[in-house]
């Protein structure tokens, strides 16, 4: 979210410099030429687009004008003005799917809101809905944005309430919270409370603790002792079973697949601690170890919990994919048009797509010609041109022209559908890396069961003393449990982490550390990863002299990427460019733009829409043309690409010098994949693969052995990304990309990928140095606990002793020394 | 001090605790939690007039009951002439 609303801000400075004058409505800042401009009493109103005027006066005419004072300075988005679907809401397909009826009578909807930007945008929903009749409920999420809806539909239909929502700037999508929401929701109020509960017991032991600690080095009397030992028994034993309860969930199901995971060593270490202090509270003899108890469960518990968190949020923004899809197609049946539930769409059905329609079904154009936005499947920005027979993918956009095609897939196999649901799977579970990163402590956890049994059975047999036998079993158990693993692997990682974060590198969980250490294979996606994804011009050529003022309000009016770039040069090489007012502007997708100034006719574009006007031009290269012609005459030309990212070749360089593979994935085609690749270095590239065909290739890696990291940024990587063991995200990206990955990357250099790299391997090496000495700590306490020679000082300084030095160790990672890019 | 006067406060004390407790456990399962960011952003808006939103759309609901309770009220007197 944060990324998502930092990247918007960095938009807006870039495309609206300071010192204009802001909407009243949205505060955006325009030029004031373009601005409708309203006089109201003494005041002047500013607004920059009808929509943005009709929210103000609604607002103010129905008292909610207090809205602007919560609001400050925060930017929104101009009310766009749309109302074209709203029947859908009303049909009987959407109501099956998203409406639950109440037993009585009342409707319930959950819905996304999108244009939410602060908690001000919130009252205002909220308020408008509340004030709307029959609206029973109205109750908006400040976090996520997702709202719960209950009306009577006896007296509203929901078609109307959309249109109240969106009557105030906002838009609202449906989702179905049962497929991932609810349970989601669950297990998070689950651990919720056990860690609560964790939490109110281990404090409370703590200073109970406090008095044993003081009473055993100055001296108690016995039933002081019976007292605090009572106490902290009655708080331990709420931790160990209640929230202690994962743990012997998890222990449970590891026996039923014989697997010893973390979870039976927590649980047995917790569990024989709490017997072992039961007897030697009963017995009078001894300590009591109820507080090493309820902190190992609050802290391994709290860990657990952060997992919970950051599956919740790839959740909610699954939900918003899913959402804005359409759950109707326009069909043509005999020359009739119907809407059909896309459920009910069979192979060979005709369907219409109209301009800004989403695509949900994949098909093969039979009449009329378009260009669509494939950007969410192939990750390239320019529109592609469709025409008879080509195929059309599920997900990309219909930009500009009706068109009819043949439906070639049913909905469950298109492929959208198909990536939602591989996406599902992939959040739900992510087996790789929980058995890399158990698998150390299985061993080490079987090893000391293992011990503890043999000391036990030995001392009975031998000693033939039940009571002595079992204290030491126990003992063995204790001493090796709690400090030597317990602190090892989080100590070491919580300092990489902390000093990744201060390098803007986010890794979302402290394992990915040590599974990134031991990746042997890099999967890099070109635009976006290596590249900036913006072309930029790197050639120009001036034909005839011209006004650069003409060009660029020419390129301001499109929001392509290719005139986005052009408007940069010229803002660069340009002191005052002013915007002039264009008449009969016309964009012609994927081709160019048109207009006119002053009688004088404009045109800009690629070769074949200059191709389209009479001029000829023709050359080959592997750059992207732009064209600018006055009144049919050629007067400049300019050359775009698009450029690496600032240090990629050498990144990458190091990253190849470390010993792994890198290789390149991406939707573009050969040509342009093999000049980036050459400029960078890397000899593998896969060129032209489609989402799920990245997938295939980590699939692939993974089955010749090897530990995959990879990194891309759009929504066409996030299969690939969910797949591979380590997923690295740029800040920018698309918001599932970077829900679905493990590590984010604020500043989006290539250089931090390798830092990355480096800090992860340095803090793995410090987890096995600190490993290392815990099993040498073990080699000597267990020992000592097994021939009985170890009594309760002699543990607790033990203990104390070797998880300080775990911590001093660990923190040697921080002098890692980076080179400093200031 | 006696033994007494130490198992008092201890027991007083965690009492207090275990009732604060219980209150945010209640406050979890009530759904109270659920929302992280309202409990910072949500009080900046915190006024009297919420209250009032609370209460109308509180009769809101009331209203629609009592409407359907008479229209049942209406069904169950209506006999047919027969």
């Amino acid at each position: 979210m944060m990324a998502v609303l930092k990247h918007w801000f960095h938009k807006l400075n870039k495309e609206f410099p300071l010192a204009n004058i802001a909407c009243t409505h949205c505060n955006l800042e325009f030029d004031e030429s373009v601005m409708i401009i309203e006089d109201e009493g003494d005041k002047k109103l500013f607004f920059c687009c009808k929509g943005c005027q009709g929210v103000y006066h609604l607002l103010s005419s129905e008292g909610l004008d207090t809205f602007y004072d919560k609001l400050g300075d925060t930017k929104l988005q101009p009310a766009s003005q749309k109302s074209d679907d709203l029947e859908k809401f009303d049909l009987e397909g959407f109501k099956n799917k998203y409406i639950t009826t109440h037993e009585d009578g009342l409707y319930e909807i959950n819905l996304i809101i999108e244009g939410i930007h602060c908690s001000a945008c919130v009252w205002l929903n909220e308020k408008v809905l509340h004030k709307t009749e029959g609206v029973l409920e109205a109750t908006i999420n400040y976090t996520n944005n997702k709202a719960k809806i209950v009306w009577d539909p006896d007296e509203i239909q929901l078609s109307k309430i959309i249109e109240t929502i969106r009557s105030i700037g906002y838009n609202a999508y449906p989702y179905d919270p049962k497929l991932q929401e609810e349970r989601a929701v669950k297990t998070r109020k689950d651990y919720y409370s056990r860690i609560l509960v964790a939490v109110f017991g281990s404090m409370n032991i703590m200073w109970i603790a406090i008095a044993h600690y003081a009473g055993y080095f100055s001296g108690m009397k016995q039933e002081f002792k019976d007292i605090l030992n009572v106490a902290e028994f009655i708080l331990a034993t709420p931790v160990l079973f209640y929230s202690g309860w994962v743990f012997f969930r998890g222990a449970y199901y590891g026996y039923k697949n014989n697997i010893v995971n973390m979870d039976t060593l927590v649980a047995s270490g917790a569990l024989s601690a709490y017997i072992y202090s039961i007897y030697a509270m009963v017995t009078q003899r001894g300590e009591v170890y109820f507080d090493s108890v309820a902190m190992i469960i609050t802290f391994v518990l709290v860990g657990k919990y952060l997992e919970v968190l950051s599956k919740k949020h790839a959740v909610d923004t699954l939900d918003s994919i899913m959402g804005s899809t359409p759950t109707e197609v326009t069909v043509i049946t005999n020359k009739e048009k119907s809407l059909i539930s896309i459920e009910n769409i069979t192979l060979g059905d005709t369907i219409e797509l109209k301009p800004g329609e989403k695509v949900v079904i994949d098909g093969i154009v039979t009449s009329g010609q378009g260009s669509f936005d494939e950007s969410s499947l192939t990750g390239e920005s320019e529109p592609v041109y469709k025409q008879e027979g080509d195929n059309i993918l599920s997900g990309s956009l219909c930009l500009d022209s009706v068109l009819r095609y043949e439906a070639t897939k049913d909905a469950s196999s298109s492929l959208l559908h198909s990536i939602v649901s591989l996406l599902e799977e992939s959040i739900t579970k992510k087996p790789r890396i929980e058995q890399l990163a158990d698998a150390v402590s299985g061993y080490f956890s079987s090893i000391i069961l293992a011990i503890a049994l043999v000391a036990f059975t030995g001392w009975w047999f031998i000693g033939g003393d039940f009571e002595h036998a079992l204290i030491i079993g126990i003992s063995v158990i204790v001493i090796a449990c709690p400090c030597a693993l317990g602190l090892a692997t989080p100590m070491a990682t919580l300092v990489g982490i902390s000093i990744a974060a201060k390098r803007g590198i986010l890794f979302k969980e402290a394992t990915f550390l040590e599974t990134m250490a031991k990746s042997d294979l890099l999967a890099l996606d070109k635009t976006g990863t290596i590249t900036e994804g913006k072309p930029s011009v790197v050639h120009t050529q001036t034909l005839q002299k011209y006004d650069h003022n003409l060009l660029y309000s020419l390129v301001s009016t499109s929001n392509h990427p290719i005139s986005k770039g052009i408007a940069a040069y010229l803002k660069q090489n340009n002191e005052l460019l002013q915007e002039l007012p264009l008449e009969d502007i016309k964009t012609i997708q994927a081709k160019g733009i048109q207009s006119s100034y002053q009688e004088k006719k404009l045109i800009g574009g690629n070769a074949s829409y200059m191709q389209t006007f009479g001029l000829s031009v023709e050359e080959q290269t592997e750059n992207t043309l732009f064209y600018f012609a006055i009144e049919d005459q050629l007067v400049a030309r300019f050359e775009l690409s698009d450029t690496l990212r600032e240090g990629a070749a050498e990144a990458i360089k190091e990253i190849q010098a470390m010993g792994t593979r890198v290789v390149m994935l991406t939707g573009d085609h050969e040509q342009s994949a093999q000049k980036v690749a050459q400029e960078v270095g890397i000899t593998e590239i896969y060129a032209k693969l489609l989402p799920q065909e990245k997938a295939t290739m980590i699939d692939k890696f993974h089955e010749e052995g090897h530990i995959v990291v990879m990194a891309g940024d759009g929504i066409n990587d996030t299969i690939a990304l969910a797949k591979s063991d380590i997923a690295i995200a740029m800040g920018n990206g698309a918001d599932v990309a970077i829900s679905v990955s493990d590590v984010v990357l604020m500043d989006e250099k290539p250089g931090s990928i390798y830092e990355a790299y480096r800090l992860s391997k340095r803090t793995f090496r410090a987890v096995k140095e600190n490993l290392g000495f815990s099993l040498l700590y073990n080699v000597i306490a267990v020992p000592l606990a097994v021939m009985g020679f170890v009594n309760p000082l002699v543990a607790a300084l033990s203990m104390s002793l070797s998880s300080l030095m775990v911590v001093g160790n660990s923190i040697r990672i921080k002098t890692l020394k980076f080179k400093d890019r200031s | 001090m006696s033994e007494s006067v130490v198992m008092l406060m201890i027991g007083v004390s965690t009492f207090l605790g275990a009732l604060g407790l219980i209150a945010l456990l209640w406050g979890v399962k009530t759904g109270q939690f659920d929302d992280q960011s309202k409990f910072i952003d949500a009080t900046h808006f915190d006024n009297e007039e919420d209250l009032r939103d609370a209460v109308m759309m509180e009769e809101k609901r009331k209203a629609r009951l009592k409407k359907r309770e008479e229209e049942k009220e209406k069904k169950k007197n209506y006999m047919p002439a027969d």
